[in-house]
């Protein structure tokens, strides 16, 4: 509540950028200096030149010049369609396990298992299973972020206090208000948590899916300029992943905050 | 429908037209680990329409479980309820609870917790959430979420959200045990002061015999180990009760003596 005045609120506002601007004076200062070599990291200058070609260059007048919107729009297809596919599973999956031991005692161990095999594992049988293209990529993106959408909504569903169960019964709700109107949002803040954590690993296995030889998308950008020896292009890509990353999960947050009350109140 | 047949003996006809609530030979057993741990022994209760009883008992001699039991949230293992001449099954708005721990909807204001149970057109609704705001004196606190106000407002929400749906009996578990002495007094005043206004039929649970005293028509003291009625004690003291007058004193040793023995 102290936290209102304007002059905290600009602070505040100023404040999570405190850390990339350090970032990146020191990234200057090493490059200025001579510290770190430019076949190590490119200068920042260059590195926003590059950028700045990448998004609104015309195409052909150099290697990577322009591309960038048809990439994005790729790779946010990727990313739409495999984290859509893990939520479509795996909220239901949560709120059943949690909510019934019988289904619990019958998936947790599978999915407890599967989840320990790392995403690369994957990669080989999904090229062999979905060739190389959108579907291998969308198959690691989803069971990427399957599992920690999964497992906090059935934990957030389990942990609901069996209290307002009862308040819910004695008030008269019907089954199906018991779960919209007293089940969901109680376990709301840790189906966002989980939510957002799938959407972050979404990105990663985004990248992961894209090294297998598409042709477009920001992980295709990045496995290219490697073999060009665009490291320019490299960091470009990296930094563009983390931009997007970060302004899909305000993005998605703002959303859940928006459609649902006890996201707005409960946190 | 059986039931309901049954009760149309002339027996039944002819009692008492405001007896309400009647327990039979009720007994809860819950399996412990081994044994069986008997917690509820032959509890026979008659509540009057209208009446405030008190179930008075020590810690753990299974008040809560007897209000779960009336409430629907668990069945007994022995032992008949009738409300209304009706068996109780399941939990509905007709047995409100007011639970001892904070049971708000912690997402929902204090007016839309008070309109949580209300099916009606919305215009009813808006009416009498504004009516039972105003009767609980928290019509300024109605966009308030649980967790801005303090535990004595949290009850008195948890005590509107229920009395909005017209409960035939209303089932209160130590509501005020958590409060602090002063604003459990209030808190006493308004649930007198609402039931003299409302007339509604109250069992309310408590440890507190200085509260019973203050409350209570009648007063169901309890054993622990098996939990049973050990005796019923009826209060005539004159309302509003002065907690410090002689007589009210009088009566609190004498059950505190009861209670300890
Ligand atoms: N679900 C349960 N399973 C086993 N024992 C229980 C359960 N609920 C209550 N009990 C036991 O029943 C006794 C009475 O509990 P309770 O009704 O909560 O007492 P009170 O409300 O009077 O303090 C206690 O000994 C408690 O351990
Ligand atoms: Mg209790």
């Amino acid at each position: 509540m102290s936290d209102d005045t304007p002059r905290r609120g600009s602070l505040h506002a100023v404040q999570p950028w405190l850390i990339p601007a350090a970032l990146l004076t020191l990234w200057f200062a090493a490059s200025e200096s001579g510290a770190v070599p430019a076949y190590l990291l490119p200068h920042p200058v260059q590195i926003g030149g590059a950028a700045y070609s990448y998004l609104f260059g015309g195409p052909g007048a150099m290697p990577y010049a322009g591309r960038f919107w048809e990439d994005f729009t790729s790779s946010i297809v990727r990313v739409a369609f495999g984290f859509g596919l893990a939520v479509a599973v795996g909220i239901p999956t949560g709120f059943f396990s949690g909510r019934r031991a019988l289904v619990n005692r019958l998936i947790s161990n599978t999915l407890n298992a599967l989840r320990a095999v790392p995403g690369i594992s994957w990669l080989p049988l999904a090229m062999v299973w979905f060739g190389i293209g959108i579907q291998t990529t969308v198959f690691l993106v989803a069971l990427a972020a399957f599992f920690p959408i999964y497992l906090n909504t059935a934990s957030g569903v389990r942990q609901v206090n069996p209290i307002l169960f009862q308040a819910g019964a004695m008030l008269g709700t019907t089954p199906m208000r018991r779960v919209f109107a007293i089940l969901l949002p109680a376990a709301m803040p840790q189906i966002i948590a989980g939510l957002r954590l799938g959407l972050g690993i979404a990105w990663a296995y985004l990248v992961l899916g894209e090294l297998t030889g598409v042709p477009n998308g920001l992980g295709a950008v990045i496995m290219d300029a490697r073999m060009l020896g665009r490291i320019d292009m490299i960091v470009v890509g990296i930094i563009l992943i983390a931009v997007l990353g970060r302004a899909s999960d305000l993005l998605l947050h703002q959303l859940m905050r928006l459609c649902f009350k006890s996201a707005r109140r409960l946190s | 429908m059986k039931s309901r047949l049954k009760l149309i003996s002339p027996a039944a006809a002819a009692a008492p037209r405001q007896r309400i609530l009647s327990i039979r030979g009720l007994c809860k057993t819950f399996p412990g680990t081994g044994s069986f741990q008997k917690v509820l022994e032959g509890i026979d209760v008659d509540v009057k329409r209208g009446e405030m009883i008190c179930i008075l008992g020590r810690s753990g001699c299974g008040k809560t479980t007897l209000l779960n039991i009336l409430a629907g949230f668990i069945p007994p293992t022995s032992g008949s309820l009738l409300l209304d001449g009706r068996p109780v099954a399941r939990p509905g708005p007709d047995r409100c609870v007011v639970f001892q721990e904070d049971a708000l909807f912690p997402w929902l204001t204090v007016e839309e917790n008070i309109a949580f149970g209300l099916r009606a057109p919305q215009r009813t609704v808006r009416q009498e959430v504004e009516r039972f705001l105003a009767l609980v004196g928290l019509t300024e606190f109605r966009s308030y979420l649980p967790r801005e106000i303090s535990g004595g407002m949290k009850q008195r929400v948890a005590l509107a959200r229920v009395l909005i749906l017209k409960p035939a009996v209303l089932l209160m578990d130590e509501p005020f045990a958590g409060l602090d002495a002063q604003t459990r007094e209030e808190m006493q005043n308004l649930l007198l002061d609402l039931w003299a206004r409302l007339n509604h039929t109250i069992l309310f649970v408590t440890h507190d015999v200085a509260e019973a005293v203050k409350m209570a028509d009648r007063i169901l003291l309890m054993d622990t180990n098996p939990g049973r009625i050990r005796e019923e004690i009826r209060i005539g003291l004159p309302r509003p009760r002065e907690n410090e007058a002689g007589h009210f004193l009088e009566i609190c040793r004498g059950l505190l003596a009861k209670l300890r023995g």
